[in-house]
């Protein structure tokens, strides 16, 4: 048997765990577009029925209401683990399917314009000059064009400079994205575990927490291990970048030009402890790692840093450039006879693109003939207008370097779509599982209410049947 | 598997579709505009190292083309000049067989004919100094201005031609030999003239005597001049083979970079239809909710 007003406070108990539903409704419908949010739900239970004590207690007694128990958070661990390593892959593809983009349309391929058609421009006025040698309107064009060549090869070079400076700069800039996330999920690590310690929600700093770990997988890829106390570890290349409440960072080593980090070694970017600055991490994804991909230095094999690479390219059209013609050039003699010497010279101590200069001056210092042949002889020059045409010709490589990064462009935005595609797929499954659904958030809206109605509507009956046993009794027949 | 759709998701999936939408519109209206099939080298890195190469042929085939204009001009002047040398020289025979007539002629007729042929050299000499473009068509790659200087040296290198390059393998040799022609120095037919009208004014010698020599210059000037015909037919072959192949190059090219109009503008329609059925139907679906059906 339950006390005289025991019942009363059953039904407030109800009240409680009503009022306590629709705050949370509240708050989920206030989140419902808030980045990040997951939602919660109140988890209660009931109250079972007092002991029963003494010998004259007899009788089946109702249980006593309802406990509010927690307000959980409905994450889902599997699928944040996914979210995180899916945002790894795809920004590491993004970072270079961006690059690969720019790279591309600083070709300037195919147009009217480009280096392709430059270099056909430059054969034929070589022909023209064999045709009409010691004039001086083909000389003129011919020298211009090559100038003009010679340009278009060092500003391709230097836009894949610029790139590559930028993209520097932009690993600066993420890693101390990464480095201050560290810090602030170590900070959040702290205020969890406080939070939990003294049984408050904490599921609002979890949220955060959350937040923050997905841009670090996105920044560096890594994987998140869960404490039993509430806290988080975030390992990026299999060493803890936060350990519990302690946060480590990451420092950028190498240099800040292209040219000074083709040395390699220390020169060459890579990321550091900065606890451990001897060995560089082995970044499994993010932007970190696209970008630091990206900057590696050219090597022999083709198989370097994309944009250290197509400059490398750049430098080799230069020199084949310079090669052929001058091998032709030198065997001709000069208008007042003596030999032909250098048509193209390559600066020394400047990359070949950008050290490609012009030597002759005019008409007369063009070895447009042959030793011993005529004054007018031309064939020096028509033979140099022949070196465009071949497999092993200046054509055919930059048509090859062209396909090369078209094709390279082609995968890396290919693979890019891919991981995006999956990162958004895993994406909409955490969306699924913990966003806000409005039409739900109303019918546990409209459940709220009813049982906020219900347990108010016990409290009345309860609140007349003592009425008329306290007021009531004992006028029976008056 | 999906049990639960929220809000967001909606939102997002609508949101990714629409600007997968837009975009896709963006990318065939830029293609309907430009006819391009390939804007950049990775929207096709065959077709694209193709087309570089395609219009490098297309580009050598231009020059090709001007040196065909060129060579011609240069065998024209030299096929007109050798003629008009064959028809002085036909003259000079004429005038030389009269001279040979001894007796029913006058030492004074002798000396007319003889100032006769001075002219007709003078003229021949001309002839065989014939330019074009300010370059001695008989000279090679001599830069003295003229073939035959006034003593009938010859100012030209021997063994070296002018050519000019008419297809990727071919070159076309355009100038004349004028050392073959006309002879040098006091081999040439100038000299040759020189004799005749010396043994016209002396009457030492009769002038039927050079007749042979006279028509072994002649020939020798019919078989250069035959030479300069056959560079000319190749000449012109060349012309031929280098349209037909502009025409090929220019359909190869036209067949990899550009697109045809119907199908960009049907693409673009297609995609502009789809990317309106997704803005209605976002539309749609974003609007109701639960909400609307609750007192």
């Amino acid at each position: 048997m339950v006390s005289t007003f025991g019942s009363l406070n059953t039904a407030y108990s109800g009240l409680v765990a009503a009022r306590t539903g629709l705050d949370v409704v509240g708050q989920n419908i206030a989140n419902v577009n808030t980045e990040g949010y997951t939602r919660q739900r109140v988890t209660t239970s009931s109250v079972e029925a007092p002991t029963r004590v003494g010998i004259f207690s007899s009788g089946v007694v109702a249980g006593q209401g309802v406990t509010v128990d927690a307000i959980a958070r409905l994450g889902d661990q599997l699928v944040d683990g996914q979210v995180r390593g899916t945002a790894a892959a795809a920004g590491y593809q993004s970072v270079r399917a961006t690059a690969l983009s720019t790279l591309e349309a600083s070709l300037g391929e195919p147009s009217k314009t480009g280096i392709a058609s430059q270099l056909g421009k430059f054969w034929n006025a070589w022909s023209d000059v064999g045709n009409n040698p010691s004039q001086a309107g083909p000389a003129a064009t011919l020298l211009g064009q090559a100038t003009t060549l010679a340009g278009s090869i060092a500003s391709g070079w230097s836009a894949v400079d610029a790139q590559w400076s930028g993209v520097r700069g932009q690993v600066d800039g993420l890693a101390t994205q990464l480095n201050s996330a560290a810090v602030q999920v170590a900070d959040l690590n702290d205020r969890i575990r406080t939070a939990q310690q003294q049984g408050v929600s904490a599921n609002e700093l979890v949220d955060a927490r959350s937040r923050l770990t997905e841009q670090i997988a996105s920044l560096a890829g890594g994987t998140v291990r869960q404490a039993a106390d509430g806290t988080v570890d975030v390992l990026i290349g299999g060493n803890a970048l936060v350990s519990g409440t302690t946060a480590r960072s990451v420092t950028v080593v190498g240099e800040h030009s292209m040219t000074a980090a083709a040395a390699g070694g220390d020169a060459a970017v890579s990321i550091r402890w900065t606890h451990r600055p001897d060995e560089s991490i082995a970044l499994d994804g993010g932007t970190l790692a696209g970008a630091v991909s990206l900057l590696a230095p050219a090597n022999p094999t083709g198989t370097g840093g994309t944009l250290a690479q197509a400059a490398a390219s750049y430098d080799a059209l230069a020199t084949q450039l310079a090669t052929q013609v001058n091998a032709v050039h030198s065997t001709g003699v000069k208008a007042d006879g003596t030999a032909g010497g250098e048509f193209f010279r390559l600066t020394a101590g400047v990359p070949a693109a950008r050290g490609l200069v012009v030597v002759p001056t005019d008409a007369a210092s063009i070895a447009s003939r042959k030793d011993g042949a005529g004054a007018l002889d031309g064939s020096v020059a028509q033979a140099i207008s022949q070196v465009g045409v071949g497999t092993g010709s200046p054509d055919a490589t930059w048509s090859a370097v062209v396909a090369g990064v078209g094709a390279a462009a082609g995968s890396e935005g290919d693979r890019s779509t891919l991981t995006d595609l999956a990162a958004s797929s895993a994406k909409n499954r955490q969306l699924s599982g913990a966003g806000v659904s409005l039409d739900e958030e109303n019918v546990n809206l409209l459940s709220y209410q009813h049982a906020y109605q219900g347990a108010a509507r016990v409290m009345t009956a309860i609140d007349e049947m003592l009425d008329t046993l306290i007021n009531g009794m004992g006028r029976v027949g008056r | 598997m999906l049990t639960r759709v929220t809000n967001q998701m909606t939102a997002l999936q609508s949101q990714h579709n629409l600007q997968a939408g837009a975009s896709r519109v963006a990318e065939a209206q830029g293609r309907a505009s430009s006819l391009q099939k390939i804007a950049k080298p990775s929207d096709d890195p065959t077709g694209a190292a193709e087309a570089l190469r395609v219009k490098s042929l297309q580009s050598a085939l231009v020059q090709h083309s001007r040196n065909v204009d060129d060579g011609n001009g240069w065998l024209s002047t030299a096929d007109t000049a050798l003629s008009s040398a064959d028809s002085l020289l036909a003259k000079v025979r004429e005038l030389t067989l009269q001279g040979a007539n001894e007796g029913t002629l006058s030492q004074g007729a002798r000396d007319a004919i003889a100032t006769e042929i001075d002219g007709l050299k003078k003229d021949l000499l001309a002839v065989a100094n014939a330019s074009f473009n300010g370059r001695s068509v008989f000279a090679g790659t001599s830069d003295a201005g003229v073939a035959f200087r006034d003593d009938f040296s010859y100012t030209g290198t021997a063994g070296s031609a002018v050519t000019r390059r008419v297809g990727a393998e071919t070159t076309v040799r355009v100038d004349a030999d004028g050392a073959a022609a006309f002879g040098t120095g006091p081999a040439s037919v100038f000299s040759l003239i020189d004799t005749i009208t010396g043994d016209l004014r002396s009457g030492a010698t009769n002038v039927a005597t050079h007749l042979t020599a006279l028509d072994a210059r002649v020939t020798d000037l019919r078989g250069v001049q035959s030479g300069i015909g056959a560079s000319h037919a190749q000449l012109l072959r060349a012309d031929d083979t280098l349209m037909d192949t502009s025409v090929t190059l220019e359909a190869q090219r036209s067949g990899i970079e550009d697109l045809d109009l119907g199908q960009a503008v049907l693409d673009l329609q297609l995609k502009n239809n789809s990317y309106q059925a997704a803005l209605a139907v976002t539309a749609k679906v974003l609007q109701t909710s639960l909400m609307d059906f609750l007192r």
